[in-house]
């Protein structure tokens, strides 16, 4: 417990001296939404909110694969590994502390990226609820970080670790983004009996389950050497 | 390693010799024995291949995710074999049940490809899932590492079974589209359909399990010469 | 097999370890006994790199048998981990944080009070320096920062790669006080081995992963 916190300390404030990560997600997330809108011309997206939702899930699972790609950057590149790993530490502690400063920086990017996204493409007047969405999002960021860190520690000192991390992350993310899109779209007034709110979270506490497990048990094979 | 080399031989051929008879009963059955389906005509006979087909694919994946997982635990390379040539033979039935799948799809609905089917997009995202593992695998030079990072990711994908089929059902709850082969009542088929089915499906999983067997003795004489090479070649 | 009590303090027994197809350690034998200063000599790439990670339990030996203090790895790396001081060829510190913040993430991992800090950068010479961040430290201070990083739990065994490198006058005594106080056993990596006379026990040269 005492070097979860060690450790997630030490990834916030790396983070917080490097002003990597964050301030390239937020660039990118809103750079993605602009050019969409531009894209766009000035006409509507076809679909109007519900394609509007569909598309905010996609740019949040790029925008999270770049946090993920840069983990372990700073232990590759100044062989610090070697010290972690020869720690009596519980290498789980790594693989936690990762997943929750992954979490947060999602946190914090889609805290701007959302008004952005309200102002882009909900001024029709309907959106989505806003509890609805925040649960929802909380809760893939959730799975996302999760699965994510076990990934990126996988990917950390393979080559082409850039394109390896996308590919080997986006089919775990097609169940997500599928529940998340229909939840949030279900949740745009009038309801009409759509997916309850509560069957969508209910997937998503499962998902976050199986993967906090498997996160947990496999982070050890995957920085072993 | 030296001691079944009688034994390994003769599980091959007894595999191959099951899946030729059970093939050729099943073909037999789908073609001669089963009633034409009333609502989709002769095509409807398809089905007999495709669902045995998409069944073994989950099948091999579940079976490459144990030795995976049996592999990181006991640390024999083996296993990794034993792993990795499930996954390989899951993209070849993978492949034919997409295949198969999207000639139904074309015969019964007219297109090629339904978004709204749960069914097909579960198995389009475990196949997804199935080739990563391959670029994953091309990436690192054979070795333990490899070995334990495939096992890892086999593992992981059958986390993402349960998952993908729950996930899409919840995201996409129109699967009356895909026709209902078992339901709450057990199978909705009359019973000369369900033995045929029983049948196909036998003769594929045996099919697999011959595949795999040959393969996995292929694999092994593969690494025997390469090791032999290396030892006649010198140490570098 | 030998209780723990009167084992060697390190014991390789064929000890192999490969990178893909190329073979860097080729059933290698040494010994070291407790209180034993070992050091291993040889050309770059010989395998001294690789046969100090081994030994620090982040690598796992592909055949042979490697105990230390008793204890088989990869299996009881847990037990071993605590009783391990290893530096590397880098320092293994994050140049963003301070030294004083490098050394109380290693303190946390390793479950050692905060006092100790203070002490390790006191034997090291880094007082004053706790608040800068690492990568500004020269190589020499950075190094002593890696040096104190492995003293902070007090390890019984040390594996050290290269210690003299980048090493000024004063960070050499240093590092000579801190071996001769050292009452455990040492590994040493080393292209100056002559360096260490009246301190080291024994030799080994690796070349092309073999004991020579």
């Amino acid at each position: 417990m005492r070097a979860y916190r060690a450790l997630l300390r030490k990834d916030l404030l790396l983070e917080l001296r490097g002003r990597e990560l964050v301030p390239a997600m937020v660039v990118f997330v809103v750079g993605a939404l602009v050019l969409v809108r531009l894209g766009l011309g000035g006409e509507r997206l076809a679909g109007g909110t519900r394609a509007a939702t569909g598309l905010l899930w996609v740019v949040v699972v790029f925008t999270s694969m770049l946090a993920l790609v840069r983990s372990f950057a700073q232990e590759r590149e100044h062989g610090i590994w070697d010290g972690l790993l020869s720690a009596p530490a519980d290498r789980s502690a790594i693989w936690a502390a990762r997943a929750s400063a992954t979490f947060l920086f999602l946190g914090v990017t889609q805290a701007v990226a959302l008004p952005l996204f309200w102002l882009f493409f909900l001024q029709d007047g309907r959106s989505p609820s806003l509890a609805v969405l925040a649960a929802a999002l909380a809760l893939a960021d959730l799975g996302v970080a999760m699965l994510g860190a076990l990934l990126a520690g996988l990917v950390s000192n393979v080559r082409a670790r850039e394109v390896l991390l996308p590919v080997l992350f986006l089919p775990f993310a097609l169940p997500l983004v599928s529940v998340a899109v229909r939840m949030t779209v279900d949740s745009i007034p009038p309801q009409n009996g759509g997916l309850g709110a509560l069957h969508g979270l209910g997937f998503l506490a499962l998902y976050d389950t199986i993967f906090a497990l498997l996160g947990w048990a496999l982070f050890e094979y995957v920085v072993e050497d | 390693m030296n001691g079944s080399h009688r034994a390994r031989p003769d599980r091959a051929t007894a595999a191959a010799t099951a899946a030729a008879l059970l093939m050729a009963l099943a073909l037999a059955m789908i073609f001669f024995y089963v009633p034409t389906d009333v609502s989709e005509g002769y095509s409807q006979r398809i089905f007999y291949f495709h669902v045995p087909i998409a069944l073994t694919t989950y099948f091999l994946f579940t079976w490459g995710a144990v030795n995976g997982a049996r592999f990181l635990l006991k640390r024999d390379m083996s296993l990794d074999l034993k792993s990795y040539v499930p996954m390989h033979l899951g993209v070849i039935f993978g492949s034919l049940t997409l295949v198969t799948g999207s000639i139904w799809a074309n015969i019964a609905w007219g297109t090629w490809w339904f978004w709204g089917d749960t069914q097909l997009t579960t198995f389009l995202i475990i196949f997804l899932f199935n080739c990563a593992y391959f670029m994953l695998r091309f990436s690192i030079e054979p070795g333990e590492r490899r070995a334990t990072f495939s096992a890892v990711y086999a593992v992981l994908g059958v986390g993402l079974i349960p998952l993908s089929v729950i996930g899409v059902h919840v995201a996409q709850t129109n699967d009356l589209i895909h026709p209902i082969t078992f339901n709450e009542n057990g199978a909705n088929m009359d019973g000369s359909m369900f033995l045929t089915f029983l049948v196909a499906l036998a003769a594929m999983i045996s099919l697999s399990v011959t595949m795999y067997l040959i393969e996995l003795r292929g694999k092994r004489i593969d690494d025997r010469l390469r090791a032999i090479r290396r030892l006649a070649g010198g140490e570098a | 097999m030998s209780s723990p009590e009167s084992a060697p303090a390190v014991r390789c027994d064929g000890l192999t370890r490969r990178y893909g197809e190329r073979v860097a350690l080729d059933a290698v034998s040494l010994t070291v006994a407790r209180g034993e200063r070992l050091l291993l000599t040889g050309g770059n790439g010989a395998g001294k790199t690789t046969l100090l990670r081994v030994l620090a339990t982040v690598l796992r030996p592909h055949a042979g048998e490697v105990a230390i203090d008793g204890h088989v790895l990869p299996r009881d790396a847990r037990k071993v981990r605590p009783a391990i001081g290893y530096v590397g060829h880098e320092p293994l510190v994050y140049p963003a944080l301070t030294a004083r913040e490098n050394l109380e993430l290693y303190a946390a991992l390793y479950g050692v009070g905060r006092e100790r800090i203070d002490q390790v950068l006191d034997l090291a010479g880094l007082n004053g320096r706790g608040a800068d961040p690492a990568g500004e430290l020269s190589r020499g201070l950075r190094q002593r920062l890696g040096l104190a990083r492995a003293m902070l739990h007090s390890p019984s065994l040390l594996l050290l790669d290269e210690p003299t490198t980048g090493l000024d006058e004063d960070g050499r005594e240093r590092l000579r006080g801190v071996l001769a106080a050292h009452r455990g056993a040492a590994v040493i990596a080393t292209h100056e081995p002559d360096w260490f006379a009246g301190l080291e026990h024994g030799r080994l040269r690796l070349a092309a992963g073999r004991a020579a």
